[in-house]
Protein backbone atom coordinates (compact mmCIF):
# COMPACT_ATOMS: atom_id res chain seq x y z
CA UNK A 1 0.00 0.00 0.00
CA UNK A 2 1.12 3.48 -1.20
CA UNK A 3 2.15 6.12 1.77
CA UNK A 4 -0.04 8.22 0.91
CA UNK A 5 -2.72 8.38 -2.02
CA UNK A 6 -5.41 10.33 -3.50
CA UNK A 7 -8.38 8.50 -4.96
CA UNK A 8 -10.80 10.07 -7.14
CA UNK A 9 -14.29 9.38 -7.38
CA UNK A 10 -15.09 7.20 -10.36
CA UNK A 11 -11.38 7.80 -11.30
CA UNK A 12 -12.69 11.34 -12.82
CA UNK A 13 -9.60 13.21 -13.43
CA UNK A 14 -11.71 16.28 -15.58
CA UNK A 15 -13.98 18.47 -14.34
CA UNK A 16 -16.46 21.23 -15.83
CA UNK A 17 -15.83 24.60 -14.52
CA UNK A 18 -17.81 25.16 -10.94
CA UNK A 19 -18.26 21.46 -10.62
CA UNK A 20 -17.11 19.44 -7.21
CA UNK A 21 -14.33 17.23 -7.05
CA UNK A 22 -14.44 14.29 -4.75
CA UNK A 23 -12.39 11.32 -3.69
CA UNK A 24 -10.83 9.88 -0.72
CA UNK A 25 -7.09 10.52 0.93
CA UNK A 26 -5.10 7.36 2.27
CA UNK A 27 -2.35 7.10 4.29
CA UNK A 28 -0.34 4.40 6.10
CA UNK A 29 2.36 6.25 7.69
CA UNK A 30 4.87 5.94 10.56
CA UNK A 31 3.53 7.04 13.95
CA UNK A 32 3.73 10.15 14.88
CA UNK A 33 2.38 12.16 11.97
CA UNK A 34 0.52 15.55 13.73
CA UNK A 35 -1.07 16.47 10.50
CA UNK A 36 -2.16 15.82 6.96
CA UNK A 37 -2.98 18.42 4.22
CA UNK A 38 -4.70 18.59 1.20
CA UNK A 39 -4.57 21.46 -0.86
CA UNK A 40 -6.72 21.95 -4.37
CA UNK A 41 -4.13 24.32 -6.62
CA UNK A 42 -2.86 24.98 -10.13
CA UNK A 43 0.37 25.82 -10.96
CA UNK A 44 2.35 26.86 -14.59
CA UNK A 45 4.99 25.09 -16.48
CA UNK A 46 7.06 26.12 -19.25
CA UNK A 47 9.86 28.66 -20.24
CA UNK A 48 8.74 31.20 -17.43
CA UNK A 49 8.92 31.36 -13.66
CA UNK A 50 6.50 29.09 -12.19
CA UNK A 51 3.04 30.75 -10.75
CA UNK A 52 1.06 29.27 -8.58
CA UNK A 53 -2.52 29.84 -7.39
CA UNK A 54 -3.93 27.85 -3.98
CA UNK A 55 -7.47 27.29 -4.26
CA UNK A 56 -8.27 25.84 -0.68
CA UNK A 57 -6.18 23.60 1.89
CA UNK A 58 -7.49 20.77 3.95
CA UNK A 59 -5.72 20.27 7.11
CA UNK A 60 -6.51 17.03 9.39
CA UNK A 61 -4.48 17.19 12.54
CA UNK A 62 -3.78 13.91 14.62
CA UNK A 63 -4.65 11.52 11.39
CA UNK A 64 -3.13 8.73 13.37
CA UNK A 65 -1.01 6.38 11.72
CA UNK A 66 -3.61 4.39 9.11
CA UNK A 67 -6.39 5.52 7.74
CA UNK A 68 -8.83 7.41 5.27
CA UNK A 69 -10.79 10.39 4.82
CA UNK A 70 -13.05 11.60 2.09
CA UNK A 71 -12.95 15.00 0.68
CA UNK A 72 -15.27 17.22 -1.95
CA UNK A 73 -14.32 20.95 -3.00
CA UNK A 74 -15.71 23.16 -5.41
CA UNK A 75 -14.40 24.12 -8.39
CA UNK A 76 -13.96 27.27 -9.26
CA UNK A 77 -14.77 29.28 -12.72
CA UNK A 78 -11.61 28.66 -14.09
CA UNK A 79 -8.51 29.28 -14.71
CA UNK A 80 -8.70 26.35 -17.36
CA UNK A 81 -6.49 23.67 -17.95
CA UNK A 82 -4.40 24.66 -21.11
CA UNK A 83 -0.99 23.96 -22.74
CA UNK A 84 0.62 26.27 -25.42
CA UNK A 85 4.41 26.10 -26.61
CA UNK A 86 5.34 28.71 -23.61
CA UNK A 87 3.26 27.55 -20.64
CA UNK A 88 1.14 24.94 -19.66
CA UNK A 89 -1.46 25.85 -16.91
CA UNK A 90 -1.79 22.39 -14.64
CA UNK A 91 -4.46 21.72 -11.36
CA UNK A 92 -3.57 19.64 -9.08
CA UNK A 93 -4.57 17.91 -6.12
CA UNK A 94 -1.49 17.29 -3.22
CA UNK A 95 -1.36 15.47 -0.20
CA UNK A 96 1.44 15.97 2.38
CA UNK A 97 2.24 15.22 5.99
CA UNK A 98 4.03 16.74 8.58
CA UNK A 99 6.78 15.89 10.00
CA UNK A 100 7.84 14.10 6.76
CA UNK A 101 8.39 14.65 3.20
CA UNK A 102 6.37 11.95 1.95
CA UNK A 103 4.11 13.87 -0.95
CA UNK A 104 1.62 12.84 -3.75
CA UNK A 105 0.30 14.72 -5.94
CA UNK A 106 -2.88 14.47 -8.34
CA UNK A 107 -3.07 15.80 -11.87
CA UNK A 108 -7.01 16.69 -13.21
CA UNK A 109 -8.21 19.00 -15.61
CA UNK A 110 -11.15 21.86 -15.29
CA UNK A 111 -12.35 22.61 -18.51
CA UNK A 112 -15.49 23.08 -20.38
CA UNK A 113 -14.60 20.24 -22.80
CA UNK A 114 -13.60 18.26 -20.33
CA UNK A 115 -10.01 18.17 -22.00
CA UNK A 116 -6.85 20.49 -21.47
CA UNK A 117 -7.04 23.42 -23.77
CA UNK A 118 -4.29 23.39 -26.55
CA UNK A 119 -2.99 26.66 -28.08
CA UNK A 120 -2.46 26.88 -31.67
CA UNK A 121 0.19 29.76 -32.70
CA UNK A 122 -0.99 32.43 -34.59
CA UNK A 123 0.94 30.42 -37.55
CA UNK A 124 -0.33 27.10 -37.03
CA UNK A 125 -4.16 28.16 -36.80
CA UNK A 126 -3.64 30.25 -40.38
CA UNK A 127 -2.68 26.92 -42.28
CA UNK B 1 5.37 19.74 -27.79
CA UNK B 2 3.46 21.07 -24.70
CA UNK B 3 4.95 23.57 -22.48
CA UNK B 4 4.75 20.92 -19.65
CA UNK B 5 6.81 18.59 -21.45
CA UNK B 6 9.57 20.32 -22.74
CA UNK B 7 12.67 19.06 -21.18
CA UNK B 8 14.55 22.64 -21.00
CA UNK B 9 10.94 23.93 -19.05
CA UNK B 10 12.07 25.75 -16.18
CA UNK B 11 11.37 23.21 -13.53
CA UNK B 12 13.42 21.09 -15.28
CA UNK B 13 16.30 23.39 -15.37
CA UNK B 14 15.96 23.90 -11.68
CA UNK B 15 16.99 20.76 -11.03
CA UNK B 16 20.43 21.03 -12.43
CA UNK B 17 22.14 22.34 -9.64
CA UNK B 18 25.83 23.60 -9.89
CA UNK B 19 29.11 21.53 -10.93
CA UNK B 20 32.12 22.64 -9.78
CA UNK B 21 34.90 22.72 -12.25
CA UNK B 22 38.39 21.67 -10.72
CA UNK B 23 37.25 22.18 -7.09
CA UNK B 24 34.45 20.56 -4.84
CA UNK B 25 32.15 21.65 -2.51
CA UNK B 26 34.23 20.94 0.39
CA UNK B 27 36.69 23.42 -0.63
CA UNK B 28 34.35 26.05 -1.27
CA UNK B 29 33.25 25.83 1.62
CA UNK B 30 36.96 25.85 3.01
CA UNK B 31 37.86 28.41 1.48
CA UNK B 32 34.69 30.75 2.25
CA UNK B 33 35.53 29.97 5.92
CA UNK B 34 39.39 31.30 5.22
CA UNK B 35 37.40 34.07 4.18
CA UNK B 36 35.69 34.61 7.67
CA UNK B 37 32.45 34.15 5.16
CA UNK B 38 32.91 37.28 3.12
CA UNK B 39 33.83 36.38 -0.43
CA UNK B 40 32.45 37.15 -4.06
CA UNK B 41 31.31 34.32 -6.82
CA UNK B 42 32.69 35.94 -9.77
CA UNK B 43 31.48 34.67 -13.59
CA UNK B 44 30.29 35.96 -16.46
CA UNK B 45 26.19 35.35 -17.26
CA UNK B 46 25.06 32.47 -17.48
CA UNK B 47 28.30 30.38 -15.66
CA UNK B 48 26.40 29.38 -12.34
CA UNK B 49 26.60 31.88 -10.18
CA UNK B 50 23.09 31.99 -8.98
CA UNK B 51 22.74 27.98 -8.88
CA UNK B 52 25.94 28.39 -6.88
CA UNK B 53 24.97 30.45 -4.33
CA UNK B 54 21.18 28.63 -4.06
CA UNK B 55 23.53 25.92 -3.32
CA UNK B 56 25.49 27.17 -1.10
CA UNK B 57 22.81 28.08 1.05
CA UNK B 58 21.34 24.64 1.58
CA UNK B 59 24.95 23.68 2.42
CA UNK B 60 25.29 26.23 4.99
CA UNK B 61 21.44 25.48 5.79
CA UNK B 62 22.92 22.04 7.06
CA UNK B 63 25.43 22.47 8.37
CA UNK B 64 23.00 24.73 11.33
CA UNK B 65 24.01 28.40 9.84
CA UNK B 66 21.35 30.59 9.05
CA UNK B 67 21.43 32.52 5.64
CA UNK B 68 19.06 35.32 4.33
CA UNK B 69 19.20 34.89 0.43
CA UNK B 70 18.25 38.41 -1.77
CA UNK B 71 17.97 38.22 -5.20
CA UNK B 72 18.89 41.52 -7.02
CA UNK B 73 17.81 41.53 -10.90
CA UNK B 74 15.29 43.84 -13.71
CA UNK B 75 12.22 42.86 -11.67
CA UNK B 76 13.76 42.47 -8.14
CA UNK B 77 15.29 46.47 -7.21
CA UNK B 78 16.69 46.83 -4.14
CA UNK B 79 17.22 50.51 -3.58
CA UNK B 80 18.22 52.36 -0.45
CA UNK B 81 15.24 51.82 1.40
CA UNK B 82 15.21 48.10 0.89
CA UNK B 83 19.03 48.11 1.91
CA UNK B 84 18.38 50.00 5.30
CA UNK B 85 15.39 47.66 5.58
CA UNK B 86 17.33 44.39 5.50
CA UNK B 87 20.39 46.12 7.80
CA UNK B 88 17.77 46.73 10.31
CA UNK B 89 16.88 43.41 10.23
CA UNK B 90 20.49 41.50 10.29
CA UNK B 91 21.15 39.73 12.98
CA UNK B 92 24.73 38.44 13.97
CA UNK B 93 23.96 35.03 13.71
CA UNK B 94 23.35 35.10 9.94
CA UNK B 95 25.18 35.04 6.52
CA UNK B 96 23.69 37.38 3.89
CA UNK B 97 23.86 35.76 0.21
CA UNK B 98 23.64 38.55 -2.21
CA UNK B 99 22.74 37.76 -5.62
CA UNK B 100 23.52 40.75 -8.31
CA UNK B 101 25.84 42.79 -6.19
CA UNK B 102 26.87 44.69 -9.40
CA UNK B 103 23.28 46.05 -9.86
CA UNK B 104 22.96 47.76 -6.26
CA UNK B 105 24.04 51.25 -6.10
CA UNK B 106 27.46 52.63 -4.95
CA UNK B 107 26.08 54.26 -1.52
CA UNK B 108 24.06 51.40 -0.75
CA UNK B 109 27.10 48.65 -1.47
CA UNK B 110 29.48 50.79 0.69
CA UNK B 111 26.96 50.61 3.54
CA UNK B 112 26.11 46.73 3.06
CA UNK B 113 29.79 45.93 2.97
CA UNK B 114 30.53 48.12 6.30
CA UNK B 115 27.55 47.33 8.23
CA UNK B 116 27.68 43.27 7.69
CA UNK B 117 31.27 43.33 8.71
CA UNK B 118 30.18 43.71 12.51
CA UNK B 119 26.23 42.93 12.12
CA UNK B 120 26.46 40.11 10.41
CA UNK B 121 28.22 36.32 10.03
CA UNK B 122 29.04 36.99 6.80
CA UNK B 123 28.09 37.98 3.16
CA UNK B 124 28.70 36.30 0.61
CA UNK B 125 27.56 37.63 -3.31
CA UNK B 126 27.76 36.99 -6.97
CA UNK B 127 28.91 39.73 -9.18
CA UNK B 128 30.17 39.98 -12.78
CA UNK B 129 33.61 41.39 -11.77
CA UNK B 130 36.00 41.28 -9.59
CA UNK B 131 36.65 43.66 -6.59
CA UNK B 132 33.73 44.09 -4.55
CA UNK B 133 34.98 41.56 -2.17
CA UNK B 134 37.41 38.66 -2.17
CA UNK B 135 36.76 36.03 -4.80
CA UNK B 136 35.64 32.88 -3.60
CA UNK B 137 35.53 31.21 -6.78
CA UNK B 138 35.38 32.13 -10.18
CA UNK B 139 32.83 29.96 -12.22
CA UNK B 140 33.22 29.15 -15.44
CA UNK B 141 31.46 26.82 -18.18
CA UNK B 142 32.90 24.57 -21.57
CA UNK B 143 31.48 22.41 -23.71
CA UNK B 144 31.24 18.92 -22.17
CA UNK B 145 29.64 20.61 -18.93
CA UNK B 146 26.82 22.30 -21.46
CA UNK B 147 26.79 18.37 -23.25
CA UNK B 148 26.66 17.04 -19.76
CA UNK B 149 23.70 18.95 -18.62
CA UNK B 150 21.33 18.28 -21.37
CA UNK B 151 22.52 14.79 -21.40
CA UNK B 152 20.56 14.62 -17.63
CA UNK B 153 17.49 16.87 -19.47
CA UNK B 154 16.60 14.97 -22.22
CA UNK B 155 14.71 11.80 -22.11
CA UNK B 156 16.76 8.91 -22.63
CA UNK B 157 17.61 7.85 -26.22
CA UNK B 158 17.28 11.29 -27.74
CA UNK B 159 20.55 12.85 -27.66
CA UNK B 160 21.60 15.86 -29.14
CA UNK B 161 24.62 15.62 -31.30
CA UNK B 162 27.60 16.97 -29.61
CA UNK B 163 28.34 19.27 -32.46
CA UNK B 164 24.97 21.20 -32.74
CA UNK B 165 25.80 21.50 -28.71
CA UNK B 166 29.15 22.37 -29.20
CA UNK B 167 28.04 24.90 -31.90
CA UNK B 168 25.33 26.23 -29.26
CA UNK B 169 27.69 26.78 -26.47
CA UNK B 170 29.88 28.90 -29.09
CA UNK B 171 27.27 30.96 -30.63
CA UNK B 172 26.29 31.85 -26.77
CA UNK B 173 29.56 32.91 -25.80
CA UNK B 174 29.22 29.51 -23.21
CA UNK B 175 26.72 31.29 -21.30
CA UNK B 176 24.65 28.09 -20.67
CA UNK B 177 21.35 29.90 -19.58
CA UNK B 178 20.84 31.05 -23.31
CA UNK B 179 22.16 27.90 -24.60
CA UNK B 180 19.21 26.13 -22.64
CA UNK B 181 16.38 28.90 -23.15
CA UNK B 182 17.23 28.17 -26.89
CA UNK B 183 16.94 24.89 -26.53
CA UNK B 184 13.57 25.36 -24.76
CA UNK B 185 12.30 27.47 -28.10
CA UNK B 186 13.44 24.50 -30.42
CA UNK B 187 12.02 22.07 -28.56
CA UNK B 188 8.96 23.84 -28.62
CA UNK B 189 8.90 24.20 -32.38
CA UNK B 190 9.57 21.18 -32.55
CA UNK B 191 12.42 21.67 -34.33
CA UNK B 192 15.06 19.52 -32.75
CA UNK B 193 18.36 19.63 -32.97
Amino acid sequence: MEKLSIILEQDKAAFAPRETIRGTIRWNLDAGIRHLELSLFWYTAGKGTRDVGVIETRRFDEPGAVGWKDFSFPLPDGPYSFSGKLISLIWALELTCSPGSETVRREIVLSPTGHEILLACANESER
Amino acid sequence: MRARDNPFAAERLQTVRYRPLNTTFDQILVHLRELNYRGAIIGPEGSGKTTLLEDLQQMLKGKDVRTRLIFVNDTARFDSPACRRLLAELTRDEIVLLDGADLIRRSDWSLLKRHTITHAYGLVITSHHRGLLPTLIECSTNPALLRAIVSDLLPRGHPIPAESLDRLYTRHQGNLRACLRELYDLYAQDHHV
